[in-house]
């Protein structure tokens, strides 16, 4: 799928992705990577230049398919003079379902008590869980949340997130969306990073972290490194600070090497996994940006 | 359906709309009807000899259509505008579009609900002001002891129908310009300079300028205020933005030109709104 929107403006360029029903799906990239305009041209606001999608079988925007997607785009924009309850009544008029679903989805997101203020006294976390709620309220089998987190207080996010998972329970599919990968590190069960408009990796949290490493801080070091790289089965050994190595292998060998090093005299004072943070394993990869075949 | 009832909920809760009314309310009984009775009531010396009765007969029941309807190709055009800007260029400023065309109901069948509901928030803004003026009449017959004759009805329902055409045209017009520049600050702006200023000046120049007086026969004042001349409003011709000198159109020209100002107005805002993407906060 390609998005121009100016000759010098590609927001979306030769984006392929496939989202599997079910799963919990982040959408990664920096600020302006094409995040936004791809969630846009899922539901059919945004008409891709090239390229087309198809959502739950169907096509964009169309309202078969709109009746069964929920979706928070960009910063929840409601009408300022309504109540959140008038808001979402409204919504529920355009969307043909009844208003039974407004209390349910309301609770859901423990905004009954403030529902019936007026949308423009909410705080910013009220309008993202508003957001959320209308976005549930056709109990939609796809739910797309762009930046659900954004401009919330950590605990905010901590209560965003949790609001996230237990949405994503199930066999509803949740499409996410966020610049910051700690968040969807916590919540996804496979994630895409996004960059200059195009998708450069995507993967298993565990894929996309390079796999497990093991951390051992052991002296002498340099004796230590010449034993283990003489074990079979191990692959690169970098050494970070002076007394610690970093090795791919695999994780249940780590009893056996912690055997042969205290064997051979090494004092072994730390052996663990160590795992690069989702947030490094992006930022190296956006450092680069070969698409994903 | 579904579409009509959110756009109708939406307008009975903004303020916003309702005081339009009021102050669209008060405009033609200041300007039609207290304005003229404190003239009738004031010190004659001022007024040329015979004034007195034509003043009083004017602002009398059996007059009142005629003496309301010359407030609407102006004032009541100039708020219909204004009324449409907001129809359409508030969810421009908010960013709901976003909300409202990802629900299940199409583009269009939203644009669609929201220009019936606006066809019906119209109706008050033509009947009660109607109402008020009826009313307003009333009261200075019985004040000043005249009989109370009602005009034709024939002639009030052609009048109420005339009026909620042109502010149907007006708002049309507003509607457009809210769609093309996707907001309100700029769509009202535009609105009035386009209603007050540039008509005015096509009006005044089309009697010296002949390219221009055919141009004249092709603006909206000119439709609204042929309308009313054929339902026997006096049409003031006095220098300003509400002025009309251009020549009358006929009946059937005028309606049709009106209803030519929806018919364009909302097919280049549907098309618009049909195939422009929704971006950001537009």
């Amino acid at each position: 799928m390609t998005k121009r929107y100016r000759p010098d403006v590609m927001a979306v360029n030769g984006l392929n992705m496939k989202v599997q029903r079910g799963e919990v799906y982040g959408f990664v990239g920096p600020n302006g990577a094409g995040k936004t305009t791809t969630l846009r041209i899922l539901v059919g606001l945004v008409r891709p230049t090239s390229g087309s999608c198809e959502i739950l079988g169907g096509k964009p925007g169309s309202s078969d398919t709109l009746s069964r997607v929920g979706a928070l785009i960009e910063t929840p924009a409601f009408y300022p003079y309504l109540s959140g309850r008038d808001n979402l009544r409204v919504l529920s008029r355009l969307a043909g379902i009844d208003y039974s679903r407004i209390e349910p989805v309301l609770e859901e997101v423990e905004l009954t008590g403030r529902a019936d203020d007026r949308f423009k006294t909410y705080s910013l976390g009220m309008k993202q869980r508003l957001g959320i709620a209308a976005a549930m309220l056709k109990d939609p089998e796809l739910l797309i949340l762009d930046e659900p987190t954004n401009g919330l207080d950590p605990a905010g996010m901590v209560e965003m997130r949790q609001l996230i998972r237990q949405l994503g329970q199930g066999d509803r599919t949740v499409l996410i969306s966020s610049h910051l990968m700690g968040e969807l590190e916590q919540i996804c069960d496979r994630i895409g990073i996004v960059k200059d408009g195009r998708l450069i990796k995507e993967g298993t949290l565990e894929e996309l972290r390079h796999g497990a490493r093991l951390r051992i801080k052991a002296r002498p070091i340099d004796r230590a490194r010449v034993l283990i790289g003489g074990l079979g089965g191990v692959g690169q050994i970098n050494t970070i600070e002076d007394d610690i190595l970093l090795v791919e292998v695999d994780l249940a060998r780590a009893a056996e090497i912690n055997r042969l090093l205290v064997g051979e005299g090494i004092e072994v004072s730390e052996l663990c996994m160590a795992q690069d943070s989702l947030e490094s394993a992006f930022l190296s990869l956006t450092e680069e940006s070969d698409p994903v075949e | 359906m579904n579409s009509l009832l959110a756009q109708l909920l939406l307008v009975r809760k903004r303020k916003a709309y309702w005081t339009l009314l009021g102050f669209w309310i008060v405009l033609p009984m200041l300007f039609s009807y207290l304005l003229p009775y404190f003239a009738f009531t004031s010190d004659s010396n001022f007024r040329p000899r015979g004034l007195d009765k034509v003043l009083l007969t004017e602002l009398l029941p059996q007059n009142f259509v005629n003496n309301i309807l010359a407030s609407f190709p102006f004032f009541g055009g100039t708020i219909a505008l204004i009324i449409g800007v907001l129809f359409v260029g508030s969810e421009y400023s908010w960013g709901t579009l976003t909300y409202a065309f990802t629900q299940k109901a199409s583009r269009l069948k939203v644009f669609g609900g929201k220009m019936a509901a606006l066809g019906i928030v119209l109706i008050p803004f033509v009947v009660l002001v109607f109402m008020f003026a009826f009313l307003a009449s009333l009261l200075i017959a019985m004040r000043e002891g005249q009989a109370v004759e009602l005009p034709p009805l024939l002639l009030t329902m052609k009048a109420l129908g005339a009026c909620w055409l042109i502010m149907a045209a007006w708002s049309s017009v507003g509607v457009m310009i809210a769609v093309l520049s996707r907001g309100t600050a700029l769509a009202i702006g535009l609105g009035i300079i386009y209603a007050l200023v540039i008509e005015n000046f096509i009006t005044v120049f089309g009697r010296q300028i002949e390219a221009l007086s055919t141009l004249s026969q092709f603006l909206v004042r000119t439709s609204g205020y042929s309308l009313i001349y054929s339902l026997g409003a006096t049409v003031q011709s006095a220098a300003g933005p509400g002025s009309f000198f251009g020549e009358y159109l006929s009946v059937a020209r005028s309606c049709a030109m009106l209803g030519g100002f929806v018919a364009v107005a909302l097919a280049i805002s549907a098309a618009v709104i049909r195939w422009r993407d929704v971006v950001g906060n537009s």
